[in-house]
């Protein structure tokens, strides 16, 4: 997938502007503040219905101005072009358009144009907290299934009022006994869609684990094993969809090695049956502690506390069948980055194996965290399969990068201009 | 420029007693500030229909009620569908609210009757269990004699879960329990039908 023009008015500071873009790599060079950033969550925002910086349309629509507007010209895998719009104005008014025509609901929007954004906060991954993970899993399961979305969104609701049931036990509304029979019911909404979100969890991360291996050994120079194990909370979706039998102990450096296969979680089973009975089952284990749940006032589990390893482990001729070093607690700066961006990498891969979508590439900043070494691997990774959009503060890490079919700007106060070498100083 | 509605001062009319209106008015369902000042002026015009309609409104309030065995808006009570003998009482059409009844009335299929809850199970609206008549629900069946239940309720997480209630509060009893089925709408066309419907529909489809 590919952004091949783009025409912006009254976005932030930018300038109102027409690109073309390369088909291959474009970069923007320009000190802190100028625009960069800016451009580059303009053309994210239609692929994500928001800003990725959580802004509002208030704080997106040029202080001048009363409404903003970005026209997209996008080239799908198939070679058919896609005309993707949209407004915001001031009244918190949101219009997108895919050829012209209005999208009704924010769900169209989802996987019309495909897009990964990096930025040094999206190297914090893997050391980062577990929502973090679980959240960066969800939306890309969603990618490649968007009916996922609804059971996520259907399992957080009904999260969200046995949490309200359960805080009015906890501040005496409401007698402890008298919503035993309301908090059955409750989880057995619960379990239905936890299933679900177990289940495409544990597959999202068997399937990811090979393209993160990849990835990471392309990125990181080296023979080291890595893989990525769903961790659920339930136990019985532990069981159910990750059986290795050293499910307890997690990031522990001093496991013996031999225990684990190095092939990640084993293959999820694909019985029809498989569902109804892990929904019974996480049923069972919710109903198993609703006392402690009312005594202490809130949910004491379910998917709302998985999380997901990051393990890397040695080589073979020194112990690489060992489950690994966790890389969330005992990962070092250099590590943790490699295989958050390995990770993310994967994600491209997942969705292009299952969707054969090649999402663009967003990278903001991103090299002057990595030393020059890894800086050149993750270019060349890149440009092999996307589209690339590159912002950089510093023309120096770009170092003699030179792919074919590179267009760059430098932008001064939101107004650009094409450059013929983007490295030369600002 | 927006304006200023200060009650105090009649706001954009010079006249508080038309802000007060107005905004009366604009707190009913479906009407903003716009219709209510389009509705406000001519209720207070010279050919206002203001005398009927205080009439019919005082009059609909005396005379409309729920019915108190299921729930559904009525004169006389208990209502006719409650009453009447060419209802079927074993069948029962488990709903949320009184209005859920009137599609099924215009639609003239079901001769069964209705329970009304008044409500969907949601801790969030302070609605549990305990303030929705089940208790009612369950004499309602011993004294009708009803052989199956058939719970219509929002596809919704709420909708859901208050089904699913039922169902465990009922499912020892000697009875049909079952729920309205989703897929796609009659006429509808298959390649607009959102991916979570396509697939409920798939995964209950029926053999031929």
């Amino acid at each position: 997938m590919q952004i091949r023009s783009a025409r912006i008015s009254g976005f932030r500071n930018l300038q109102e502007t027409r690109f073309d873009f390369s088909s291959r790599v474009n970069v923007v060079v320009g000190r802190n503040g100028e625009g960069k950033t800016n451009l580059l969550e303009a053309l994210n925002y239609f692929a994500l219905g928001r800003s990725h910086r959580g802004a509002r349309n208030d704080e997106l629509i040029a202080f001048d101005a009363e409404a903003l507007h970005v026209e997209l010209g996008v080239v799908e895998e198939s070679g058919a072009e896609l005309a993707c719009e949209y407004g915001l104005g001031r009244n918190n008014g949101r219009r997108f358009r895919l050829d012209g025509e209005a999208l009704r609901r924010r769900a169209d929007l989802v996987g019309r144009l495909a897009t990964v954004f990096f930025n040094p906060d999206s190297i914090r991954l893997v050391r980062g907290s577990p929502q973090r993970r679980r959240h960066f899993v969800d939306q890309g399961i969603a990618e490649i299934d968007p009916s996922y979305l609804v059971h996520l969104t259907a399992f957080q609701r009904a999260l969200k009022q046995k949490t309200g049931l359960l805080r009015d036990v906890r501040h005496g509304a409401v007698d402890g006994r008298r919503i035993r029979d309301d908090l059955e019911a409750w989880n057995r909404e619960i379990a239905t869609h936890a299933a679900v979100v177990c289940r495409e969890r544990g597959a999202y991360a068997n399937l990811m684990t090979p393209f993160a291996d990849a990835a990471h050994r392309e990125l990181a120079g080296d023979e080291e094993t890595l893989r990525v194990v769903y961790r659920p909370r339930l136990e019985t979706a532990a069981a159910r969809v990750f059986t290795e039998d050293d499910a307890g102990a997690p990031g522990n450096p001093l496991e013996t090695p031999s225990r684990t296969p190095s092939e990640g979680n084993p293959p999820e089973a694909e019985k029809p049956g498989e569902i109804g009975s892990l929904e019974q089952d996480i049923f069972k284990e919710l109903s198993y502690i609703v006392g402690s749940e009312i005594q202490r006032g809130r949910p004491l589990n379910g998917p709302q506390m998985d999380d997901f390893e990051v393990r890397l482990s040695g080589s073979p001729d020194e112990g690489g069948e060992a489950p690994g070093l966790d890389l969330r607690t005992y990962g070092s700066q250099g590590e943790t980055r490699s295989a958050a961006i390995a990770l993310i990498l994967a994600r491209s891969d997942v969705l292009h194996r299952r969707r054969q979508v090649r999402p663009v590439l967003f990278l903001d900043d991103i090299f002057s965290e990595l030393d020059r070494e890894r800086t050149r691997r993750l270019q060349n990774m890149a440009i092999r399969a996307h589209q690339v959009f590159v912002a950089t503060a510093r023309p120096d890490d770009l170092g003699d990068w030179r792919p074919a079919d590179l267009c760059a700007w430098r932008v001064d106060g939101g107004a650009f201009t094409q450059v013929k070498d983007p490295t030369a100083p600002l | 420029m927006a304006h200023r509605h200060d009650p105090n001062d009649g706001g954009e009319f010079q006249s508080p007693a038309l802000e007060r209106l107005v905004r009366g008015l604009s707190r009913l369902p479906g009407l903003g500030r716009k219709s209510a000042t389009r509705i406000a002026l001519h209720l207070v015009a010279k050919e206002s229909p203001a005398a009927e309609l205080v009439e019919a409104v005082n009059e609909a309030r005396e005379q409309v009620r729920n019915c108190s065995r299921c729930g559904a808006i009525t004169e006389p009570d208990p209502c006719r569908i409650c009453t009447s003998e060419r209802r079927d009482p074993s069948q029962l059409c488990v709903v949320a609210s009184p209005v859920d009844v009137l599609p099924f009335e215009k639609a003239g299929f079901f001769r069964g009757r209705y329970f009304v809850l008044g409500g969907l199970l949601s801790p969030l609206d302070g609605v549990r269990a305990d303030d929705l008549p089940f208790d009612r629900l369950a004499s309602r069946i011993d004294e009708d004699g009803v052989a199956e239940i058939i719970i219509a309720l929002d596809a919704s997480v709420e909708g859901e879960t208050t089904a699913l209630y039922v169902q465990r509060l009922f499912e020892g009893r000697d009875l049909r329990l079952s729920r309205l089925a989703t897929g796609i709408p009659v006429g509808g066309a298959l390649a607009y039908t959102d991916e979570v419907t396509l697939q409920r529909a798939f995964q209950f489809r029926r053999g031929f």
